[in-house]
């Protein structure tokens, strides 16, 4: 554990746990060092791909009639994002046009977020570099995927609101431009600022053990009892992070001004 | 007088930004909730489409209040 020649220092403890190494500890074996290309989270986002692929690939059984087991859930989260989210944001054709992007983004984020509450595993969407392009995917569509829909002088239209005094247009429209931005920026920090605190805070407090021994089980049972309220946030920031993301392109396909 | 020296002031007043952040985010949270409460109090029949709104504005409030977080510990590094 800690000795003269490496003190125990708890910063270093917490920043070593959350952030990309290229080391896997696994328990009771030797420590797996990563190849150069292969970062720690970037393995923890291929083990995601792969175990999403085998459960929509091998374990849903798409000539079932009447679905059951893990079948009629997959079906239930596909249905609840498309009737919920996708369609009334985006209306009817666009709604389940995009649905399966949403889809990919739900049990591709939730996925990651459950890997990273297993011990063994790290979580890599604390990385801002997994976060940030999802955001940019959300950014393209918005900003893209508008321009196709609308046209581009459409697009230039939906920032000027109809009805409206030219001298407050003045102060609008900058402000709609940055808030496309600043939309795209929250939808990143939002999901990568919940799943570091929420291990910054375990690490935290089971760092206190190393440093005070048998004194700080209070704070052992503190750890567990934020790891349970931890998977409640995973879910919540999964689903905020799809809303959110249907709501804002639906804004740019459909101006309601 | 002798001036009084607080040691490591920029990080004293960090914090105390860092707490304000937090009671942003509890004072907006618990009013969109109360908010939301009052709706579904007097339609229950709308409490669906009442909590998908208090979702969306709930995590808009608490994405200002993290993006705060996120700058405090920056300039704790720095």
């Amino acid at each position: 554990m800690s000795d003269s020649a490496h003190p125990f220092q708890l910063d270093q403890y917490i920043l070593h746990h959350v952030m990309d190494s290229h080391e896997w500890h696994l328990p009771f074996m030797p420590v797996i060092h990563l190849p150069s290309f292969l970062s720690l989270h970037a393995l923890m986002v291929i083990i995601c791909a792969v175990m999403l692929l085998v459960l929509f690939c091998v374990i849903y059984r798409k000539n079932d009639r009447v679905p059951t087991g893990v079948t009629n859930l997959l079906e239930t989260f596909v249905q609840f994002i498309r009737d919920e989210i996708a369609v009334p944001s985006l209306g009817e054709e666009d709604g389940v046009k995009l649905t399966p992007l949403f889809c990919t983004f739900f049990f591709f984020i939730l996925g990651l977020n459950l890997l990273g509450q297993i011990p063994v595993f790290a979580t890599a969407t604390a990385n801002i570099g997994v976060t940030a392009p999802l955001a940019l995917i959300v950014f393209a569509l918005m900003t893209g995927g508008a321009i196709r829909k609308n046209g581009l002088m459409g697009f230039v239209k939906a920032f000027v609101p109809s009805g409206v005094p030219w001298p407050v247009l003045l102060l609008i429209i900058p402000l709609e431009i940055l808030g496309v931005f600043i939309k795209t920026f929250a939808l990143m920090v939002r999901l990568f600022a919940n799943m570091l605190a929420g291990h910054m805070v375990i690490f935290a407090l089971l760092g206190l053990v190393v440093l005070f021994g048998v004194w700080a089980l209070p704070a052992v049972i503190l750890a567990v009892g934020i790891s349970l309220l931890e998977v409640l946030v995973v879910f919540l920031q999964a689903y905020i992070f799809v809303l959110l993301s249907a709501v804002f392109i639906g804004q740019m396909y459909h101006p309601e001004h | 007088m002798q001036p009084i020296e607080i040691a490591h002031l920029g990080r004293v007043l960090v914090g105390i930004g860092f707490g304000l952040c937090a009671v942003g985010a509890g004072i907006g949270v618990g009013q969109i909730v109360a908010a939301a409460l009052n709706g579904i109090a007097r339609q229950p029949e709308q409490a669906g489409k009442i909590q998908t709104v208090m979702f969306i504005g709930a995590a808009l409030v608490e994405g200002v209040a993290l993006l705060c977080a996120v700058f405090c510990f920056l300039a704790l590094q720095s």
